[in-house]
Parts: C-alpha cells; structure tokens; sequence
C-alpha cells in the first residue's frame, strides 16, 4: 500500500496537522489569542471527532479507551503483546 | 486577494512605517537543522517573504508581520494560510532535511527594548538544548498518517454469522409469539451493540500492535467522523524511518484486505505530531 501524498484529497488531514499540532512555544512573548480563537472555529467543528457519530450507540468509550491504555503501554514502556493472526 | 486586510486590518506599507519594535512580530513556521541566514522567496502567507533567523546551526523559518495574530471568521482564508503554513514548511523540510514544524498562527513579538528578530534568536538560543534534542528524534524520520475504518453493516452481518450468542438468541426469537419477539429484538440489537464493541476493542488492540512494530513512534489520535457508512476505529500518526513505510504499507495491505475493513494511509508528512 502506497501513502496517499499530501494534495487536496488530504486537505482535512492537512488542516488537522497544521491547526491542531506542531510545537507550542509557551513564552511571553508569543502572541495569543484571547479565549477561543476565532480562527477555524467552524473548521474545527467540519473535523469534529467521534462524539457525532454515535448515532449507532456503538463503541460509545472504546476511543476514549484505546487511548488511555495506549497511555498506560507508554508508561510502562514494555514492548508491544504479540499479535494473534486473525481468521478472515 | 485582500488577505492582508484579515490582519488586523493593516496592510504591508503600514508595517514598514510603523516599524516599532512592540508592534512587529516574526511569523514562525518551523524550526530548521541549518545555521544559514538566506532568503526562500516571496512564499509566506500572504505573499511575505520568508527568510531564516540562524542561531548556531539551527535557524527559525518566519516572515516579518505585525504583532497581531491571524485570525478570519471565513474558512477559505483559514484554508489558505494553512496551506500556505505547510508549503513554507515542506519547503524548508525539502531544503534541509529535517524541520520542528510550528502550531500554525506562532508569531513572536518585540518588546520596548528588544526587537521581534532578536527574540526569536535569544529563543533559540534559550531552546536550543531542547531544540537540538527534539530535531534528533525526527532526524531521518517522516510522519505517516494511518486510519482504519470498518464497515458497521458488514461487521455486524458477520456477527450474526459467528456469533453463538447472537446466533442461538435468533433461534430464540422465532420460537416466540410476536408480541414477545419485540421485546426479543431489543435484546438482540443490545447484544449485537455489545459484541461490536468487543470486536472493535479485539482488533483495535490486535491493528495498533502489529503497526506498532514497523514504526519508530506512535500516537493514538481522536477518531473522526467518516464518510459513506463507514466508521473510523483507529486514527493513528506514525513516525517512521525513511524506508521503512514500505513495510508499514505492506502491514496495512493486510489489513486493507480483511473484508469490511479500509485503511487510509497519507503522508509523508512533516512531524508535526512528534515535536
């Protein structure tokens, strides 16, 4: 399987990265924005997560699950379980 | 484009006349593993010129603006500068091989006594252990972005099919009188709401686990809303050696191929998620 290069097809992806990650300077003389940031208000509701999709009422907490013990893995710093082949 | 306009409504020729140090600011876009001082062309947003502020052999990636942050309520513009964010990123990336990109919207502002330029220098130079330790971990790595979706209706039809408890609660129901096969219905989907759950754990578990193997680092993101009746259940940022996506691809195909399962993979992306 091929990656799929940065283009429009990726553009949510894109937003994703440069809106909500890279590295946070904490210092005085950075500018901020007051309160809620104005900028990309109804983009960041358009990249709205999982709590939107649970019509289904399926799978309500795994998300919040798999990453808190993606959590506990990385403090315990052990290597990752074996893998089970699974039967298709 | 009237994109200068959305900063706080003042245009570049009021900049050069109001050069007061309080008032201007450096835009950051990335930090880069290169100690050159040089110029990358008119490419910032809005058509800024971007240039680099060395210190050591690192340098910052910024164009000169206003100390005001960049902020529009028209999701076109946002797209836009984003956009332009990651050029300026990827350009530099290209150019020097490993970068720290920034949060877009980092602007640097001077102060009374201090110019904007010298505070992104005495910045770096404050940073610059931290800096140098995390352009180390990036070095020679790419960010992939990984997501897994699988198909709610497919999943729950090859429940039905597997599943004893669903299977011998089925048998169950045609057994009743209609009245009660309501009631009995209720339960099923409850059962079948429940072992999905189950599964999506089980596989979630077993996905993230092999992916694991063929990445230097990992990160277990929000999952987001899908298209066409599919339902994410993992939504990953990996970041992986240089040549080593080839062999993430091929753990990915083997997922992609399970039937009710479809992965999406992007990159390579700058790392923004491991900085």
């Amino acid at each position: 399987m091929e990656p799929t290069p940065n283009s429009h097809a990726t553009l949510v992806d894109l937003l994703d990265r440069v809106l909500d990650k890279g590295l946070v300077i904490q210092a005085d003389i950075i500018i901020s924005l007051a309160g809620v940031p104005l900028i990309g208000v109804n983009l960041r509701a358009a990249l709205a997560g999982m709590e939107t999709m649970l019509e289904y009422g399926v799978m309500k907490d795994w998300d919040e699950r798999t990453r808190s013990w993606e959590n506990e893995q990385r403090k315990k710093k052990v290597e990752p379980i074996c893998t089970t082949q699974i039967a298709r | 484009m009237g994109l200068e306009m959305q900063h706080g409504g003042k245009t570049h020729a009021t900049l050069a006349t109001e050069a007061i140090a309080e008032e201007e600011g450096r835009y950051v876009y990335c930090v880069a593993d290169a100690g050159e001082k040089m110029s990358l062309g008119k490419i910032g947003i809005a058509g800024h010129e971007v240039h680099t502020i060395p210190h050591k052999d690192i340098c910052a990636v910024v164009h000169d603006c206003l100390a005001q942050p960049y902020q529009s309520d028209d999701q076109e513009v946002i797209k836009t500068w984003a956009m332009t964010h990651q050029k300026v990123v990827e350009t530099a990336w290209e150019r020097w091989g490993t970068v720290l990109p920034l949060s877009f919207d980092t602007i640097i502002r001077g102060e009374a006594e201090k110019s904007a330029e010298q505070n992104v220098k005495d910045w770096l130079g404050q940073k610059y252990q931290e800096l140098k330790r995390r352009i180390d971990k990036v070095s020679g790595k790419t960010e992939y972005g990984v997501q897994i979706f699988w198909n709610p209706k497919a999943i729950a039809q090859n429940l039905a099919q597997t599943s004893p408890k669903i299977k011998s609660l089925e048998e169950e129901i045609k057994t009743k009188p209609k009245g009660l096969a309501y009631m009995y219905r209720q339960r099923l989907e409850n059962l079948v709401k429940h072992e999905m759950e189950s599964k999506a754990d089980e596989y979630v578990t077993i996905f993230y686990n092999r992916i694991r193997k063929q990445v230097d680092d990992i990160r277990v993101e929000k999952a987001k809303k899908a298209e066409n009746d599919l339902q994410m259940i993992l939504n990953l940022t990996c970041l992986v050696y240089k040549d080593k996506y080839i062999e993430l691809g091929e753990a990915l195909d083997r997922i992609n191929q399970m039937e009710g399962f479809s992965v999406r993979f992007t990159g390579p992306w700058p790392p923004y998620g491991f900085v």
